[in-house]
Order: C-alpha cells, then sequence, then structure tokens
C-alpha cells in the first residue's frame, strides 16, 4: 500500500470515524447535562424568533462594540469566507465530493483558488502573532488554540502545495495533504474547532433566554 | 429632592467600618476546594457546558468590560474571570473528561483565592460582556458559578459576608428594621405622606431597600405619593419589606432562598396579585427572574420594577403628569439588572418622555450601557474602591458628553456608588431618581 493509498483508505475512513463520533459524543455529552427549566414569568413567548435573530445579530457589525473589535471581527470574517471558498471551489476538492455524494458543482480557476487560500493563511498568521503578542490574548491562550491553529493551517500549506506541484512528487504532496486534513478531523472532537457545530446553538439560546426577558440579545 | 448629605456621610463612614469584625470560618485548603467543587457540579448545567465548550479564546469579551477598558489590565477580561470553572468542566464533567484529565491542571485553595478579587472586586455581573460575545457565550452566568463556588468555599469578601450573615442571620440588611421602617412611615405621615402599613389584605405589595429607608426615603415618599394618587389597594409589611437580597449577590443560595421565601410569604399571606419593587436591579433580579426558580414554584402574583408600573400606568392613562417647570436636561443610567438582564429599558424611557423632560441619550446605553462600576455588592468591597473609581471615570465622561444638568437612574444602588464617584471625584452633577422625578410632576 503507498502513503496515498494509506492516506486515502484507511486513514480517512479512521479520521472520519472519529470525527462522527467524536462529535457526537460530545454533543450528546453536553446536552444529557440537562437545563432546569425556567419557571419565571417571561415578559414575552418568542425563544424562536428571539433565538434565530441572535444568530443573525451576532454575525453582523453592531454599533457600541463594534468600535474595538474591528479587526479580530473583519480578520475573523475574512479568513472563514476565503477557508470556505478554497474547500469548497477548488477543482480537486469538487471532484472527490463528487465521488463521495454523487454531484458536484462549478470550481473557481485554480489561481484564484491559491490566492484565496494564502489570504486565509496571510489572516491566520496574522492572528496566531495577534494571539502571541496581545496581552489579553496571551493570557487566555492555551495549547488548544495553538494546535487548532495549526491542524488548520497545515492543509492549507499542503493543499496550495500540492495544486501549485512544488516540493515533491505530486502524489506524495497529495497524500500528505490528505494526512494533515485527517489530523483535522481527528482533533475537530477534542478541541475548539467544536465551537464550528456548537456556535449557532450557543447563539440561539441566548437569544432566546434574554428574549423572554424581553432583550434583544 | 434631594438626599440629606449628612446622611451620606454617615453611610459612607458604615461601609468603611462594615465587615471589620466579621469572624471568618476556619477552613482548610482541601475542604475549600472540595466545597467550590462542589457548587461548581451542582451549578453547571447543559446550556454552560457548551459555554465552556463555545469559546475560541478571541478575547473580544475583554472590550466589553468596564473594568477592563478602564485598566487595560488583561487579568480583568471576563473569559480569564471563569478560567477555574473551565478547567473545573474539562476535568471533571466534560464528556471529554478521560482524555483532558491529565492535561489539565486541578483546580487549588490558591487558584480560588486568587479569583476572588477577579469575580468580587473585578465583576459586577453586568452582563455586558454577554452582549458582546460572537459565540453567544452568556459569560456572566459562568462568572456567578464561580461566585457561588467562592461562597461556598467560605471565601466572600468580608463586608458582603457581614451583609450576608445579617440578612441570613436576622432578615435584616444595614441593621434597617421593622422599627426604623417605622420611623420612617411615622415621619412621612407627619409631612402628610401616608403609607399604609401591615394592612391583613392588599392588592399590591410594595417594597422597599434599607438604603432607600436609611438615604433615599424621597424615593418611597414618591412611590407612596404615586400609588396614593392611583388610589391603589396597597400596603407594605414590617415583615417583609425589604427587597435587596444579598444572597443573590454574594453567591449564597440559602441565603438568596431565605430572603425570597420571606417576600413570597407575605405576599400570599395579604393576598397581593401584584408586588411592586423598589428602585433596585438586583431586587429586581432577585425576584423577577430568579425568584421562582430559587423556590421551585410559579410566583402567584406578578412582579413589578417602579419604573414599569409607572410606564404602565402612565400609558393606561391612569397617572397624568405635568412638564416640570424648567424643562432641565438629564440623561438616564440604565441599571444592569434592571436592563440589560431584566428587560425594563423602554419603559425608564416612555417616563420620561411623558415627563417632557430634554432627555440626552449617553453613547453606551440600554443593553449596551456601562455599568455604574459598583453593582452586585461591589460597592462595599473598601479593597476594590481604585478599580471602581476608575470604571466610574468612564461614566462620568459618558454622563459629560450628553450635557445633561442631571443623570436619573431607577436603581437605589447604582446611585450610591454614582454619587461615592462624583464625591471622590468633586463632580457636580445631581444624580436623581426616576420615581421621585414622577412623582414632582404629579398633575393637580
Ligand atoms: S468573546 Fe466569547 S468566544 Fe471570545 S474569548 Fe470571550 S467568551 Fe470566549
Ligand atoms: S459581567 Fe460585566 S463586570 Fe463582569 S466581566 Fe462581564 S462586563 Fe465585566
Amino acid at each position: 500500500m503507498t502513503l496515498l493509498d494509506f492516506a486515502r483508505g484507511p486513514a480517512l475512513q479512521w479520521s472520519l470515524i472519529i470525527l462522527v463520533f467524536g462529535v457526537l459524543w460530545q454533543l450528546l455529552g453536553t446536552i444529557l447535562i440537562g437545563v432546569k427549566k425556567d419557571l419565571s414569568k417571561p415578559r414575552r413567548n418568542t425563544a424562536v424568533r428571539d433565538g434565530l435573530a441572535t444568530i443573525a445579530t451576532r454575525s453582523l457589525p453592531e454599533h457600541q462594540f463594534e468600535k474595538k473589535i474591528r479587526f479580530q471581527h473583519f480578520s475573523g470574517y475574512a479568513w472563514h469566507v476565503a477557508l470556505f471558498i478554497a474547500v469548497l471551489f477548488s477543482a480537486p476538492h469538487i471532484l472527490f465530493f463528487e465521488s463521495v455524494l454523487g454531484f458536484g458543482w462549478p470550481h473557481l480557476p485554480n489561481g484564484i483558488i491559491l490566492v484565496t487560500a494564502a489570504i486565509a493563511l496571510a489572516i491566520l498568521f496574522a492572528l496566531v502573532i495577534r494571539r502571541l503578542s496581545h496581552p489579553v490574548q496571551r493570557l487566555i491562550s492555551n495549547a488548544d488554540d495553538y494546535i487548532s491553529v495549526i491542524v488548520v493551517i497545515v492543509p492549507l500549506v499542503t493543499g496550495m502545495l500540492a495544486s501549485a506541484h512544488i516540493g515533491a512528487r505530486y502524489e506524495t504532496l497529495l497524500a500528505i495533504h490528505f494526512l494533515s486534513v485527517e489530523a483535522l478531523f481527528v482533533w475537530f472532537p477534542f478541541g475548539k474547532l467544536m465551537h464550528t457545530a456548537l456556535t449557532f446553538p450557543s447563539r440561539f439560546r441566548a437569544g432566546a433566554a434574554f428574549g423572554r426577558r424581553g432583550v434583544k440579545a | 429632592m434631594s438626599v440629606d448629605n449628612a446622611a451620606f456621610r454617615d453611610f459612607r463612614e458604615s461601609l468603611e467600618r462594615l465587615g471589620i469584625d466579621t469572624p471568618s470560618e476556619v477552613i482548610s485548603d482541601e475542604e475549600r476546594v472540595r466545597r467550590a467543587k462542589q457548587t461548581f457540579m451542582d451549578k453547571l448545567d447543559g446550556r454552560m457546558a457548551v459555554d465552556l465548550t463555545t469559546c475560541v479564546h478571541c478575547g473580544m469579551c475583554a472590550e466589553a468590560c468596564h473594568f477592563y477598558e478602564a485598566t487595560q489590565d488583561e487579568k480583568y477580561a471576563p473569559v480569564h474571570k471563569f478560567e477555574p470553572l473551565r478547567r473545573f468542566y474539562r476535568r471533571e464533567l466534560s464528556p471529554m473528561r478521560w482524555l483532558f484529565r491529565p492535561f489539565t491542571r486541578d483546580i487549588t485553595a490558591q487558584d480560588l483565592e486568587t479569583w476572588q478579587e477577579l469575580v468580587y472586586d473585578a465583576c459586577t455581573g453586568c452582563g455586558r460582556c454577554d452582549m458582546m460575545c460572537p459565540m453567544g457565550i452568556r459569560l456572566s452566568t459562568l462568572i456567578n458559578v464561580m461566585r457561588q463556588g467562592l461562597a461556598s468555599a467560605g471565601l466572600v469578601p468580608a463586608e458582603l459576608q457581614a451583609l450576608q450573615n445579617e440578612q441570613r442571620d436576622s432578615d435584616t440588611v444595614f441593621g434597617v428594621g421593622a422599627g426604623k421602617l417605622r420611623e420612617v412611615i411615622d415621619r412621612l405621615g407627619r409631612q402628610g405622606i401616608e403609607i399604609p402599613l401591615d394592612k391583613d389584605q392588599a392588592e399590591v405589595l410594595v417594597l422597599t431597600t434599607a438604603v432607600e429607608v436609611l438615604l433615599f426615603s424621597d424615593a418611597l415618599a414618591a412611590t407612596a405619593k404615586i400609588l396614593n394618587r392611583l388610589g391603589a389597594d396597597w400596603t407594605m409589611l414590617s415583615q417583609g419589606f425589604e427587597a435587596a437580597n444579598i444572597g443573590l449577590v454574594s453567591g449564597d443560595e440559602v441565603t438568596q432562598k431565605r430572603a425570597t421565601a420571606k417576600i413570597v410569604e407575605q405576599a400570599k399571606a395579604c393576598g397581593a396579585r401584584t408586588v411592586i419593587l423598589p428602585e433596585s436591579g438586583h431586587a429586581y433580579q432577585a425576584l423577577r427572574w430568579e425568584g421562582a426558580n430559587v423556590l421551585g414554584e410559579v410566583l402567584p402574583f406578578e412582579v413589578l420594577a417602579m419604573s414599569e408600573f409607572i410606564a404602565r400606568e402612565i400609558d393606561a392613562g391612569r397617572l397624568k403628569l405635568k412638564s416640570p417647570a424648567n424643562g432641565s436636561s438629564v440623561t438616564y443610567h440604565d441599571p444592569c439588572r434592571l436592563g440589560r438582564h431584566g428587560g425594563v429599558i423602554e419603559q425608564p424611557r416612555q417616563v420620561l418622555k411623558a415627563l417632557g423632560l430634554d432627555f440626552r441619550e449617553a453613547d453606551s446605553n440600554g443593553r449596551e450601557n456601562f455599568c455604574c462600576g459598583g453593582g452586585c455588592g461591589e460597592y462595599v468591597i473598601k479593597r476594590s474602591a481604585p478599580l471602581r473609581q476608575k470604571a466610574f471615570e468612564i461614566k462620568k465622561r459618558e454622563f459629560d458628553e450628553t450635557g445633561a444638568d442631571t443623570v436619573i437612574t431607577s436603581c437605589a444602588n447604582c446611585r450610591i456608588n454614582l454619587m461615592i464617584g462624583a464625591d471622590n471625584a468633586g463632580w457636580q452633577k445631581p444624580v436623581e431618581s426616576l420615581v421621585e422625578k414622577v412623582a414632582a410632576s404629579l398633575a393637580e
């Protein structure tokens, strides 16, 4: 079995199993802790609307708070958007998704994907530098923060190298790219990447909880 | 409509003496950690578990906190204030604890002592950070669990502990019992302001707070004038008048429950359909939002903040106001537990509008308002006075920017804290009560 066979075969299967079961385990375990029913009389019964509103508004710049967090806010947006473009619209990725899902969609030219991935990478580096240098972020950061950023940066770099055919044989580069994505899958349920699954539920519940008191969150 | 300066000075002096001779419980380090952990275990729920897992350590919440804003000291970042709770969750409760445990440092007694300053002196539970977090994390509830853990570990600051012991053991706050209340009611009675006391049955039960009795009896008089003008069937009860809940602010659930139960029992006994709370943010949170939950039963009456009640009566056309003669300009300070935590944001503004005042909104207001800096019992903690004063400067700057002559608020504790800050800074702007403004403008 070649490295690429291993990366595309058992490594992919196992990393996906860990990803799926890990995420389910986290979600189920957290939900099972339970929440007590709130017995106070709500000011209004619009939990669903309030929850959905908070999902939306926490994604928008907010008047009072925006002044101070502009850098984090927009850099956060920019790198997520760049990452999604690079992941979802690169031609080889779409071919891979098609082989799994049975359908595909139009791709963007390789040059654009490379530039987008480079932008995502540059912002991630800037955020790491900020994490290391800003007193608040330095204080609150832990190993998870650094591991999580590494498991995102490495697939971006290996993906760019593979698509530009730089550094080694294409098969080797591709195998390393696969393995780096699999490392991300394996780490996902254990660290802060779980926010991907929990951000919207968390915002929803904040919106609903404040909403029943009559406060827009 | 003024505060008796001598009474205010006496009150400030009494704060200096508060807690000096409070006996501190002797607890071993192991026992402190055990108790704190037990409380964390009891209090953490699924919602908080999601919050503790979702945090991406972006640090944005720091920018919401007045203590960080005032000092730029990273230890005041809200997310840092519940760090031991996060570690506890990862080691002992998280579904991944079997993996995290060897890599996560356990809580120590030293941690608990260090975090005492962060959660009592440097957090007023104002919830401004809750509004900022892009993940929707309700940080103030997590920091409150920290307070509860520290309270069970015997680490409430001495001043708050003294007040908590007093309310737990004798149902009074700042020594204000039935006798002191009667004195004030008699004095107001001699001025022609009737306050019905200890009626067997009444539609409306009105509560007050010790600080209102001691310092702001004009607010109590104003409440009486408004209710009398409305012809309400109301009473105050000498055995159940205190709305302040020290247990809520210190983190001691036994005291919190006891203080709430006392009000609820009295309200049930006199058949009240409405309980009106005085101008106090935390009292509103304690009864309106947490009362039913700490007692485990739905409350059989409605609970209204005085400002909420006034707005409703104006809206219904039952309370008529005349505009004040001089049409002065005012700004409004939202008490955090009435506004952001309580939902009473628009009502006071409706009242100010009905008063025809030149109302000027401060830069931060409503759900985004900066705390007065002394909420959640913090203004009684002596060692945090310099920090509070720095936070006060934020308020002072914002109030000054409005150009308003007067600051209005609807919480006696915010009022005291702002007055102390103003006194220290030699700042002259009066800080007045909403209910007093209304009573002074009742139409003939
Ligand atoms: S703003 Fe929210 S996600 Fe960011 S550090 Fe604070 S609590 Fe965590
Ligand atoms: S609740 Fe208020 S005082 Fe406490 S950390 Fe958050 S913003 Fe700061």
